[in-house]
């Protein structure tokens, strides 16, 4: 395990896998043994392939879990459970996707920017934060080469990019010709209604990669469920990518 | 070679190493990641008569040295359970342990019966002690005379192995315990999770949605541990430890104090190779102290056990 920090909050690790575990595909997540005084591991989504037989976590230090992973020296051997959980509908060759992130969201969409860079779908990418620190816009794969500019930021506080949230973006972009024939989004909860609110209006398919505690990572232990139309899901087992038609949406935002 | 073979009336096992119901789902969710090779029985979750939806989340929430659950008994439903799931469980080779819960004494006769009566279950556990669902005041669990009706009724339904599921949380289980064994329990499991809260100060609010839930993990061990003491000492059918038990210096000091098996439940989440290591420590402790067979290590902290030891 290697790691660098990419945000004051925020480390990019890189994982050499056990030659066993599969490839990862974008929306997988893996479940990690971060410390041995912790009773669960910590559910991280797979943020990138650098290279064969690797893989990338984008992670913020957020509570104990996190902190104890950060702590780990480098070169240091983890347990880590999977690839686990299902992946994200690629689109059609031709259309384009948009990728809206909030806050950390954006480790839940770099796999998947990678991927459809590298099949060379056309992309375009909203990140939002709440202030430019925040941003995490710089670790997606790059930009240059591309024709339109493809990425906007936004801030709560205006310190960089558009003054707002990213659903201001969207609804600019969804308005525009060449509007995006699907959106993939992740980040907080809110953000994630607001988004699949304004694809259902705009009648745009949207999965939203979801968060949620976990024990077990494999759908034995039933604890991540989120609310659906078909009742309620594990987003280990049968996420953490839902369809965002398919949630509850007024569920999905803890009061 | 030690031999780990454990009985617990007529359930067989390769090794006193279960899985405790609610962590394992109905078993091949961890298809690949335990042994169930070495493992002694699979407990599935609860099963009801009825589908359940479970509570509303958040379900979980990790505590020092511990884990609060409120699921809320989510289950299938006892007719996709025989359709499906038990089948599933079934080829992986290890003897399932059918958990059930009712809502009355027919209930829980009903539920044995239907599961009883297939060749897949080894043996059925009944759950009375979820925390996590209704009935406030005089909890079954704390029932002596609930309890002589749920355990006569289903043992009026079936023949198979009887293991009742006792709480933690009541100030007389041995008087609990009696009954269950009186009504013709063949082994009591000791015992569930034990009531307990988190506040999230950020939204000033419960943490789980179901307001409380139940405290597992290496916080309840030594509670459980206590509770295992008390009633293997009083009644004499078979104990099988349960709470917060993750490596083979838990699950000694449960057989030592009387068990005759223990379950491994929350550890799983941290480390599902919990079970295979303990079943390979239980075999090293027992060549090392020259212990040829599960009698010898049961209870051999027991002074009784100990008297016997001197004597002979």
């Amino acid at each position: 395990m290697t790691k660098a920090s990419v945000s004051p909050t925020c480390y990019l690790f890189t994982f050499e896998a056990d030659p066993e575990f599969p490839t990862p595909r974008s929306g997988q997540f893996v479940n990690v043994a971060v410390s041995d005084d912790l009773t669960l591991r910590r559910p991280f989504s797979i943020a990138g392939i650098p290279a064969p037989g690797r893989f990338d976590l984008l992670v913020e230090m957020r509570g104990k879990g996190t902190r104890a992973l950060a702590e780990k020296p480098i070169g240091s051997a983890v347990g880590v459970m999977g690839p686990l959980g299902n992946e994200f509908t690629l689109p059609e060759p031709g259309d384009v996707s948009l990728l809206v992130a909030g806050g950390i969201g954006t480790a839940g969409l770099r796999l998947l920017a990678q991927e459809l860079r590298l099949g060379g779908h056309r992309i375009r990418t909203l990140v939002g934060a709440r202030t430019s620190e925040g941003l995490l816009h710089h670790v997606l794969p790059s930009q240059a080469g591309d024709e339109e500019p493809s990425l906007e930021v936004a801030t709560d506080d205006g310190s960089e990019g558009f003054h707002g949230t990213v659903t201001g973006l969207l609804k600019r972009a969804l308005g525009e010709p060449d509007a995006p024939a699907r959106v993939y989004c992740c980040g907080p909860p809110a953000m994630i209604a607001a988004v699949a609110g304004i694809a259902a209006k705009a009648g745009v398919p949207c999965e939203a990669l979801l968060e949620e505690m976990m024990a077990c990572g494999v759908g034995a232990c039933r604890g991540c469920v989120v609310a659906t139309r078909s009742g309620y899901k594990a987003v280990c087992s049968d996420g953490p990518v839902f369809d965002t038609s398919e949630l509850v949406l007024e569920e999905l935002v803890r009061a | 070679m030690p031999d780990l073979t454990t009985r617990i009336g007529n359930l067989t096992m390769r090794s006193p190493v279960m899985l405790a119901s609610g962590t394992v789902g109905y078993g091949p969710e961890y298809e690949g990641i335990i042994d169930f090779g070495v493992t002694g029985a699979i407990v599935t979750k609860t099963i009801t008569l009825k589908l359940r939806e479970g509570n509303a989340p958040p379900r979980l929430v990790e505590t020092h040295g511990g884990l609060l659950n409120a699921i809320g008994l989510e289950n299938v439903g006892l007719e996709r359970f025989l359709a499906e799931k038990l089948r599933e469980a079934a080829r992986l080779g290890v003897p399932v342990v059918a958990s059930v819960a009712g809502t009355s004494p027919e209930e829980f006769g009903q539920l044995a019966a239907a599961v009883g009566e297939r060749d897949e279950v080894a043996a059925i556990e009944l759950n009375i002690s979820c925390p996590n669902v209704e009935r406030p005041r005089n909890p079954v669990w704390s029932d002596p005379a609930a309890v002589t009706e749920i355990v006569s009724a289903a043992r009026a339904a079936t023949s198979k192995t009887l293991s009742l599921k006792l709480s933690p949380n009541t100030s007389d289980i041995l008087s609990v315990a009696e009954a269950a064994e009186r009504a013709g329990a063949d082994a009591l499991t000791v015992a569930n999770t034990l009531p307990g809260m988190r506040i999230d100060i950020k939204r000033r609010r419960p943490a789980l949605g179901n307001t409380t839930g139940g405290l597992s993990g290496a916080a309840l061990m030594p509670v459980n541990l206590a509770l295992v003491w008390k009633v293997a000492g009083h009644v004499s059918i078979p104990v099988i430890g349960s709470g917060g038990l993750a490596d083979t210096g838990d699950a000694l000091e449960f057989l030592a104090a009387g068990a005759a098996a223990v379950q491994v439940g929350t550890a799983l989440f941290a480390n599902p190779a919990a079970p295979a290591e303990i079943v390979k420590g239980l075999e090293t402790y027992m060549e090392e102290n020259n212990l040829a067979s599960m009698d010898e290590l049961i209870g051999m902290a027991r002074e009784e056990r100990r008297i016997c030891t001197e004597t002979t």
